[in-house]
């Protein structure tokens, strides 16, 4: 059978086409049309020799398999050093086969590559740092990602996932009026406690245009309450845009390049149409690795810059804490063992490390912070990254890649964990969840809220 | 009074309590009752998997688990359904605390009732994530009063005749008054004001002369009746009381020496992590304690 109803080469571009698929319950049919997929080996081997460029192609031939890179990986650790979790053998034995046969493979041989693309590679980016020669199986595994995703070759949940951006130019289903009735509603809830907290929508020429994570908006709008007071608190000028406020990119993990290009755009030209000086982003990695790293070359900007400087959430509370906009009351700071998750797409993509070390200086009593070993740059995937968490399919596989944080954070002795980054926050979440181990996780925002000083004449007059 | 109920429910035991007393209400008050079961927790970042609250898996949320856990809650209540009529059921997935305050803001009602606390339960899905917090975090945020029956023997809801308003002096605690002076009224019963200086700082070695005790407990008399007393007009079933001690004992002792059919207070804590307040909260242990009916009103009701 060529093309299956739900599970097919054609992405989803409507709401109509978005709620049939969310309606095969688990995509159980979409995952039994896939075994039926052909694979159109011509349009494959042109997509290759058209965007398979000069870098790909250079690492896949130089790659010396001399198994460096195999201790780097934490798929490859938590799974008994088995052979298959090597990276230079994931990737020689998947993207490196189809080109060395032009395109020529099965339906069996790309069911099998889309389990080595999304369960057995987070995109983590940390062999790349081990590797003699600089060879990153992550990105090369992101790029085989598009490639699958062009043939329909994707796990059900991503596909969901890139449609829900092409439909709503969000990763869920939050539409406009949605996300700013929510503005509007988590500024009058906070309102009472913080005399004059505004969500302002669309104001141009602000120093400050805030994006965020659909999820935030959706589930724990409390996530947007507290960005907006912590703003109000440290007197930035800022706002956020009615269009274009969704900063994450499931199209990213899906591999729906075409969607990426799009949901990037929609947040440039909201910052076209605002002018802000600057934009912040959530506590998100991924979402700032695709709109601030990735997303200018997705958009095709010559500079490789998006249109306005950019900051991750941490780099805003550094910077606000530093510059005493917010000042935290020694009393209230954590008084236990804490330690912090680093995340793969904005410390060892973008080199953070440092930033987020001086908020732990300002936030924690000197003393209670612990690092994980190993942190920073060198820290591992959370087990859940690069779409990893979402995939009901390799639910076992994501489990069993949890054991390595786990096992990092019961070495800290830590009972909080502090995890700026949703996906990290979602797996550290599941974790507990599924192996019971008595910690407790946070994003930055809620810990500021409670320890920062707020000045005189921002307290409620009661 | 009550044209417009919604009753957010587990559908276990925890709620048996508050489900007898919103048919109650419902049924006096010819209301329509709207019963609200958040089915599960997402759990999944964005997959669509959800933790079921009652059997703890996790599970792919679509219409028809959906229809089935309408099913199993029209189980549940089948007593209550065959004796009033006027009944819609819902289920929605997400946070219950945030679920049920997004409900109450597209469909305002008169009133809202919440279900006995899930935290016991140490396989609970509510408890870590954002659990036995709900009860906190909806009546701090609500728009309309939250009634809340978390014993049996707060669940019956017969003729009132006896209010208790309790007062903190605080601006949440303008709106409960004027509310439950409205209540009094429109009962034709009693209302009695009541205030408890706190001096549980004591056990901690703080002692407090008595002196400063009796001086506190007349300026707090006085200033039930400047602050409240005149805005009661011809009204004249109330009483005004203030005693000393552990203010959540207090107001229980009070409630139960003037055979109270409903406290009314405010919610009024500015504590934000739920978590922290949970023990310490005035309000829940009141709840959890009183033998009637607790009602919170944080802000001015239309009348």
């Amino acid at each position: 059978m060529p093309e299956g109803k739900f599970c097919n080469k054609v992405p989803v571009n409507t709401e109509e086409e978005l709620k049939a698929l969310l309606g095969d319950t688990g995509g159980k049919q979409y995952y039994e049309e896939m075994k039926h997929l052909d694979v159109d080996r011509d349009k494959l081997w042109a997509t290759i020799q058209n965007t398979c460029k000069s870098r790909i192609r250079t690492w896949l031939e130089i790659c010396a398999h001399c198994g460096m890179c195999a201790d780097s990986c934490f798929l490859y650790l938590i799974n008994d050093c088995d052979p298959v979790q090597v990276p230079a053998y994931k990737i020689q034995s998947t993207l490196g086969e189809i080109i060395r046969r032009k395109g020529d493979v099965d339906n069996a041989f790309m069911r099998k590559t889309m389990e080595v693309a999304w369960a057995k590679c987070t995109c983590c980016n940390r062999c790349g740092m081990y590797c003699p020669h600089g060879i990153d199986m992550g990105i090369m595994f992101g790029y085989l990602r598009g490639l699958l995703y062009g043939q329909g070759f994707v796990p059900w949940e991503l596909k969901i996932g890139a449609g829900m951006h092409r439909v709503y130019r969000a990763q869920m289903d939050v539409t406009q009026e949605d996300w700013v009735e929510t503005c509007e509603w988590m500024a009058e809830e906070w309102e009472e406690d913080y005399p004059g907290l505004t969500i302002p929508v669309d104001k141009p020429d602000a120093d400050i245009m805030y994006t965020c994570n659909a999820r935030e908006v959706k589930h724990y709008p409390e996530d947007l309450a507290e960005a907006a007071v912590l703003f109000h608190l440290a007197g930035e000028n800022w706002t956020v845009p009615s269009e274009g406020w969704e900063e994450t990119s499931l199209c990213m993990f899906a591999g729906d390049w075409e969607a990426c290009k799009m949901q990037v755009l929609h947040v440039y030209d909201a910052m076209d149409r605002l002018k802000p000086k600057r934009m912040v982003g959530t506590e998100c990695g991924h979402a700032h690795r695709a709109t601030v790293i990735e997303g200018p070359y997705w958009a095709g900007r010559d500079d490789g810059q998006p249109p306005v400087e950019c900051l991750h959430y941490v780099e805003w509370v550094a910077e606000a804490l530093r510059e005493g906009k917010l000042k935290i009351d020694p009393a209230k700071r954590i008084k236990e063992p804490v330690t912090l998750q680093d995340s793969c797409n904005y410390i060892r993509n973008q080199g953070l490390k440092e930033v987020t070390r001086e908020i732990m200086s300002y936030m924690v009593e000197p003393g209670y912070f612990v690092e994980m070993n190993p942190n920073g740059e060198h820290n591992y995937c959370c087990g859940g990254g690069g779409g990893f968490n979402g995939i009901g399919l390799f639910r076992p596989q994501r489990n069993k890649a949890l054991i390595t944080k786990r096992d990092q954070i019961l070495n800290t002795g830590a009972k909080l964990v502090i995890a700026p980054c949703h996906n990290c926050w979602d797996a550290i979440r599941d974790l507990e969840e599924e192996y019971k181990i008595g910690i407790r996780w946070s994003f930055l925002k809620p810990l500021l809220i409670d320890m920062v000083i707020v000045p005189d004449h921002l307290k409620p007059k009661d | 009074m009550f044209k417009t109920i919604l009753f957010a429910t587990t559908a276990t035991e925890a709620c048996d309590h508050s489900a007898r007393t919103a048919f109650q209400i419902a049924k006096q008050y010819d209301a329509e009752l709207t019963m609200l079961h958040i089915l599960g927790v997402p759990s999944r970042g964005y997959s669509q998997m959800v933790r079921d609250v009652k059997t703890g898996e996790a599970v792919n949320v679509d219409n028809e688990y959906r229809a089935w856990v309408v099913e199993e809650m029209k189980t549940y209540y089948a007593h209550q359904l065959e004796s009033y009529g006027r009944v819609k059921l819902d289920v929605i997935e997400g946070h219950p605390h945030r679920e049920i305050l997004r409900y109450l803001r597209k469909k305002p009602v008169d009133l809202a009732m919440l279900g006995g606390p899930t935290g016991g339960e140490d396989d609970s899905v509510y408890k870590k994530v954002v659990a036995g917090s709900t009860m906190h975090r909806v009546a701090k945020h609500a728009p309309c009063p939250i009634l809340f029956v978390a014993r049996q023997a707060a669940s019956f809801w017969g003729g009132i005749s006896n209010i208790v308003f309790v007062t903190d002096f605080s601006r949440a605690s303008d709106a409960a008054f004027e509310y439950a002076a409205r209540m009094a009224g429109s009962v034709s019963g009693e209302l009695h004001l009541f205030h408890v200086v706190d001096i549980s700082s004591m056990q901690g070695g703080m002692v407090m002369e008595q002196e400063l005790i009796e001086a506190r407990l007349r300026e707090a008399r006085s200033q039930i009746r400047r602050h409240y007393v005149k805005k009661l007009g011809a009204f004249r079933d109330y009483s005004v009381d203030v005693w000393e001690g552990l203010p959540y004992v207090e107001i229980v002792k009070f409630a139960r020496e003037k055979q109270a059919d409903l406290l009314i207070m405010a919610h009024s804590t500015r504590e934000k992590d739920p978590e922290s307040v949970r023990l310490d909260s005035n309000m829940e242990q009141v709840i959890m304690r009183a033998n009637c009916p607790v009602l919170s009103v944080n802000r001015p009701q239309p009348i």
